[in-house]
């Protein structure tokens, strides 16, 4: 096992008898490999400045799957979540922004609804899934995923459909970033994180558990989406449904900054009306412009 | 995509029918966004060093880190994790005679392995975090036959 505990030097000194020459030798052993580069870097330093590191050492942040986020909800407890579920079969927009949000918003809730356990629910999500993936022509990608989540739902695998979820969402980004739509995939992860933020902010909302508030506390992954759609071209980034999204983060960016445990009952609240709201934009098509 | 056939070369032995077995695994969780074809092997070690937490219900991440560094050069990964999961960061590199080192800080800069270890090209790292935020995983090339080593960075979660 590559993960065990080494043996160093385990018996080695009891099952032999000891020659003087011997006990010379494993000493300068031991010293060199004591005292050698590997020993030494294993110790790891307790503390590092982290503005050692340029920028350009840094990798952006690891945007979270939302089965990351559910494994931890699954430990605190067991909240409505049929009551979360949202009503409605979405239609194919023709905004290729709004497809590729929507279509993370509704990998986001087939989260929920394998929460809920629905299994009904949950194919109609998955076949939601194929169609809206067809919208931006990466529809072969997940066509394996759509039959799995099908699949398992009949089986009520519900750990199997969270990892078809999760892996349609990889494969959907996967897919973009081969046909260089890598602003799309970005929007994909926006969307689902959208969704989630706004059933967690519920559920927390609704004295389900305080130690879900300290779920919301992620500052730099709100300011790394803030980045992408910086970063995104002239026309999407100007795009109303992203630059109202845009919007929406910098208003929640000051409030996940605080600890987890420093987040009051009205900030939550505020979250959730925020990403309920840019959600049904992304859901119905209306950015109010 | 060119490990599958650099792994199939010794098929023979029952340690490479392991390994089979590990890029398997490796094909079907491998995504391409974030990795360069460059490390494309240093990534099926990765894979392999995460074969044994996955058998223990660790769920492994489809996205890998990779890229190559220089002999004591240290590069850190930003990732956000969840108070209440446990995590294992597992690195790897293809180059035979390289190791490497993976250590978890918080955004204070401290050191917050719950364990790790370190066995030639393979070091692996894991982290409860005691709360909800951003976390670096630190990673170096500790010695190395080249200038610059390929490695790769996988991550699990339960």
């Amino acid at each position: 096992m590559l993960h065990s505990e080494p043996s160093l030097g385990e018996g080695i000194f009891s099952r032999f008898p000891m020659h003087p020459l011997i006990c010379l030798n494993a000493a300068i052993a031991c010293l060199l490999l004591f005292t050698s580069p590997i020993a030494r870097a294993d110790t790891p330093p307790k503390k590092i400045s982290l503005s050692d590191f340029p920028a350009a050492a840094v990798e952006e942040v690891v945007v979270p799957v939302p089965s990351e986020i559910f494994a931890v909800l699954d430990k605190l407890g067991n909240p409505n979540w049929k009551g979360q579920l949202r009503d409605g079969k979405t239609r194919t927009p023709e905004d290729r922004a709004r497809i590729a949000l929507l279509l993370g918003n509704v990998i986001a809730e087939g989260f929920v609804a394998v929460e809920a356990e629905d299994a009904e629910r949950v194919k109609e999500l998955g076949r939601q899934v194929l169609t809206l993936a067809d919208g931006i022509n990466v529809r072969k990608s997940v066509i394996a995923r759509s039959k799995s989540i099908t699949d398992k739902a009949d089986q009520r695998d519900w750990r199997g459909v969270r990892a078809e979820f999760d892996g349609a969402l990889q494969d959907v980004r996967g897919a973009m970033q081969e046909l260089n739509d890598q602003d799309l995939s970005q929007l994909v992860s926006l969307g689902g994180w959208l969704r989630g933020t706004e059933v967690l902010t519920s559920i927390v909302d609704g004295g389900f558990s305080k130690d879900g508030t300290e779920l919301l506390h992620q500052p730099e992954l709100v300011n790394y989406f803030d980045r992408c759609i910086g970063s995104m071209g002239g026309r999407l980034r100007k795009n109303p449904l992203v630059a109202s999204i845009r919007d929406v983060l910098r208003k929640i960016g000051p409030i996940v900054s605080e600890g987890g445990d420093k987040i009051t009952p009205e900030q939550v609240k505020s979250i959730h009306d925020l990403t309920h709201g840019v959600n049904q934009q992304i859901v119905e098509g209306n950015t109010g412009n | 995509m060119n490990f599958f056939p650099s792994l199939c070369l010794n098929f023979g032995s029952r340690k490479l029918k392991n390994r089979f077995a590990l890029v398997a695994l490796a094909l079907a969780a491998w995504s391409p966004c974030l990795v360069h074809a460059t490390v494309d092997d240093a990534l099926s070690f990765a894979y392999e060093a995460a074969l044994p937490y996955y058998k223990q219900g660790f769920s492994i991440r489809k996205d890998a880190w990779g890229g190559d560094l220089g002999v004591r050069e240290k590069k850190a990964v930003s990732s956000q994790l969840f108070k209440g999961n446990n995590y294992w960061f597992l690195m790897a590199t293809d180059l035979k005679g390289a190791t490497l080192s993976v250590h978890i800080y918080d955004d204070n800069g401290n050191l917050v392995d719950a364990e790790s270890w370190q066995k030639g090209r393979f070091a692996g790292a894991r982290v409860s975090p005691k709360a909800t935020g951003t976390f670096f995983a630190i990673v170096q090339i500790l010695k190395s036959p080249e200038d610059r080593t390929p490695w790769a960075l996988v991550y699990g979660y339960k």
